[in-house]
């Protein structure tokens, strides 16, 4: 099965990587782990905090889209290596890589993650998306886990030279205005798919 | 108006960026308060007015004034800008409001060749021999009187667009109509009228080095020299690897840093990054071109240095935070750079047509000291080759020991990759 798996890293910085794997990585929505014990139940997962001296923080999984920050100065051509091992392994062993979300979890401080969710969405589709949609743009919401926004960008926003400007100044500072609750805001586009983006990077 | 407790920079960024990402993430890495200003409005100009405005960078003094009356509400600690036209009008900005930065003349200076060129020649630092020379000349006569071999050169595109050798009459009058078109190209020809105007100067032979610099109060400081190995002997300029640090010998290399301190100083550049291209032979260093900018393109991810911790280890600070941190006066720890050797291919376009595919990323990824390989260029892209052309259609990144280690990875890695044309 492991030749069948291919497996591609796109570093965004030295601490956050996303990996596309050719094969469903895990169909039940987005998974975020925000620590070890987090993924305990979750091979996949726990086997990517493993990796010595990665000092992995977080790992997001939905799809084929596997995202791993880490804390450590290890490139990721070091560390890209163990987190492909892992997955392959994971999706080798037959058994579910990712562990199925747990109903009702709660951030401290009493605010859900199904509140937050509902909030975000009515902020995306009276707000954002109706801004984005004049560059041809889209945004879906695709989670909120520990009050931490998954999204994923599309048409116009996907691959565009802007979009981490549309990103942090536009979308994150909206949402700390109007849910502050959300603690942070991950990005899981592949924006290197995208076909038709609004502002392509010409210069040099 | 209250002070604001974080410093805020005012960074001016064309649309057309490869580099949004980079300052940006450096920005939230060194809690500096953000403002972005692009030429064309963002979507979200008018839900968040102090973190998105538009400047008319067409007209530096105008943007100056468009930024004064944002400062008059939102407290500016600095500005910088990424492309040569930011830079101007970041000079303009910086004037107006106080701010660190260089005068606009330096700018103007740094963004024109052949103002450069005069300025450069009038200082004593060596430049090739150059003319200017308007499209509607007799271009016959022209080459009839020209030394050979030259290069044509237009006055402000980057990335080497139009950048032509020419090696006798015949080569200088096909050479010039290339240009001529390029330069008519309505897109081009809208820039303003240095599209008229084509520099010649002289062909320097001899390898090229790129120097990266960052100056404070006049000195340039070294951030990294570049070797750039595969010869870039012409007819066209499309460049390939950048590998530090540089293998030539330390006297080459110290005469080059001399050189580029001189330019620093002959255009009155004062404050912020430099980039700039020399070439090396046993005439010693000659300055071919330097920006008031950092390098472009993705490469500045092959850069990181110390942040005060010498050699390896933790707390890297890239490019992007050195420069953000100079521009609002926040302490700079180290301008020293990693101790390893770094390099990055700016992949050539490997032809005429539209991106269909790109094959073998994984395994160029692969390649024993490959870091990254990034294709941005996106499905559906028409690539352009040079002269006409200046996009890379994507960048590999190596680090390693020595320099000759992260050129080979490099190479095998390229080697690697198949773009499927359509």
């Amino acid at each position: 099965m492991d030749a069948e798996i291919r497996i591609t890293a796109e570093p965004i910085d030295n601490a956050h990587c996303k990996f596309l794997v050719s094969l469903p990585v895990h169909s039940g929505g987005v998974r975020r782990f925000a620590s070890s014990e987090a993924a305990r139940g979750s091979p996949l997962a726990e086997a990517i905090f493993a990796i010595p001296g990665a000092e992995v923080t977080e790992v997001i999984v939905s799809g084929n889209l596997v995202t791993v920050v880490k804390r450590s100065a290890a490139p990721w051509q070091a560390v890209g290596k163990s987190v492909g091992a892992a997955i392959r392994s994971a999706l080798a062993s037959g058994r579910a890589a990712v562990a199925p979300k747990p109903a009702g979890a709660a951030v401290p401080g009493g605010v859900d993650d199904d509140a937050l969710y509902d909030r975000v969405a009515e902020l995306f589709d009276a707000q954002v998306n109706p801004m984005v949609a004049r560059h041809g743009g889209r945004v879906e919401l695709i989670d909120v886990q520990d009050a931490v926004v998954m999204l994923r960008m599309a048409g116009g926003c996907q691959g565009c030279g802007m979009a981490d400007v549309t990103l942090r100044q536009g979308i994150e500072a909206m949402l700390q205005q109007s849910v502050p609750e959300v603690k942070g805001i991950v990005d899981i586009t592949d924006h290197t798919a995208g076909t038709n983006p609004y502002f392509a990077a010409a210069k040099k | 108006m209250p002070c604001p407790s974080k410093p805020r920079l005012l960074l001016l960024l064309p649309t057309a960026t490869y580099r949004a990402a980079a300052f940006v993430e450096a920005a939230r890495r060194l809690g500096v308060e953000l403002t972005v200003a692009s030429e064309l409005p963002s979507t979200f100009q008018q839900a968040q007015p102090d973190r998105l405005v538009t400047l008319d960078f067409s007209d530096p003094e105008r943007a100056a004034q468009q930024a004064y009356q944002f400062a008059r509400t939102h407290a500016i600690a600095g500005v910088t800008g990424v492309d040569d036209t930011a830079a101007v009008v970041a000079a303009a900005i910086a004037e107006r409001l106080g701010l660190r930065g260089n005068p606009v003349s330096a700018a103007l200076a740094a963004r024109d060749k052949h103002l450069q060129r005069k300025e450069l020649a009038r200082r004593g630092v060596p430049v090739p021999r150059f003319e200017l020379h308007e499209l509607g000349e007799d271009v016959s006569d022209l080459a009839a009187r020209m030394h050979y071999p030259c290069v044509l050169k237009p006055l402000r595109l980057s990335a080497s667009r139009g950048v032509i050798r020419a090696d006798d009459p015949p080569g200088f009058v096909a050479a010039f109509a290339r240009l001529q078109q390029i330069l008519e190209q309505p897109d081009v020809a809208a820039c303003g009228g240095w599209t008229r105007y084509v520099l010649v100067e002289d062909f320097v032979p001899g390898p090229e080095v790129a120097l990266e610099g960052l100056v404070i109060e006049g000195r340039l400081h070294v951030l990294a020299l570049f070797d750039k190995p595969d010869p870039l002997d012409g007819p066209f300029f499309e460049e390939t690897i950048y590998l530090t640090p540089s293998r030539l010998p330390e006297p080459a290399r110290r005469v080059i840093v001399e050189c580029g301190q001189a330019a620093v100083a002959a255009l009155g550049v004062r404050e912020g990054p430099i980039h700039a291209e020399l070439r090396y032979n046993a005439g010693g260093p000659w300055l071919i071109e330097l920006a008031a900018r950092s390098i472009g393109g993705r490469c500045s991810a092959v850069l990181r240095f110390t942040a005060g911790e010498r050699g390896r280890g933790k707390g890297c600070a890239s490019l992007e935070e050195l420069i953000i941190r100079h521009a609002v006066g926040l302490p700079i720890p180290s301008l020293e750079r990693e101790q390893c050797a770094a390099g990055v291919v700016m992949i050539p376009v490997p032809g005429a047509g539209v991106l269909r595919e790109v094959r073998g990323i994984a395994e160029a990824r692969a390649v024993p000291l490959v870091e990254d390989v990034v294709i941005t260029a996106h499905p559906d892209q028409p690539l352009v080759p040079w002269p006409e052309g200046s996009r890379y259609p994507g960048f590999i990144f190596a680090r390693g020991e020595t320099p000759e280690a992260v050129e080979a990875a490099l190479r095998a890695a390229h080697g690697r990759l198949t773009f499927v044309l359509g």
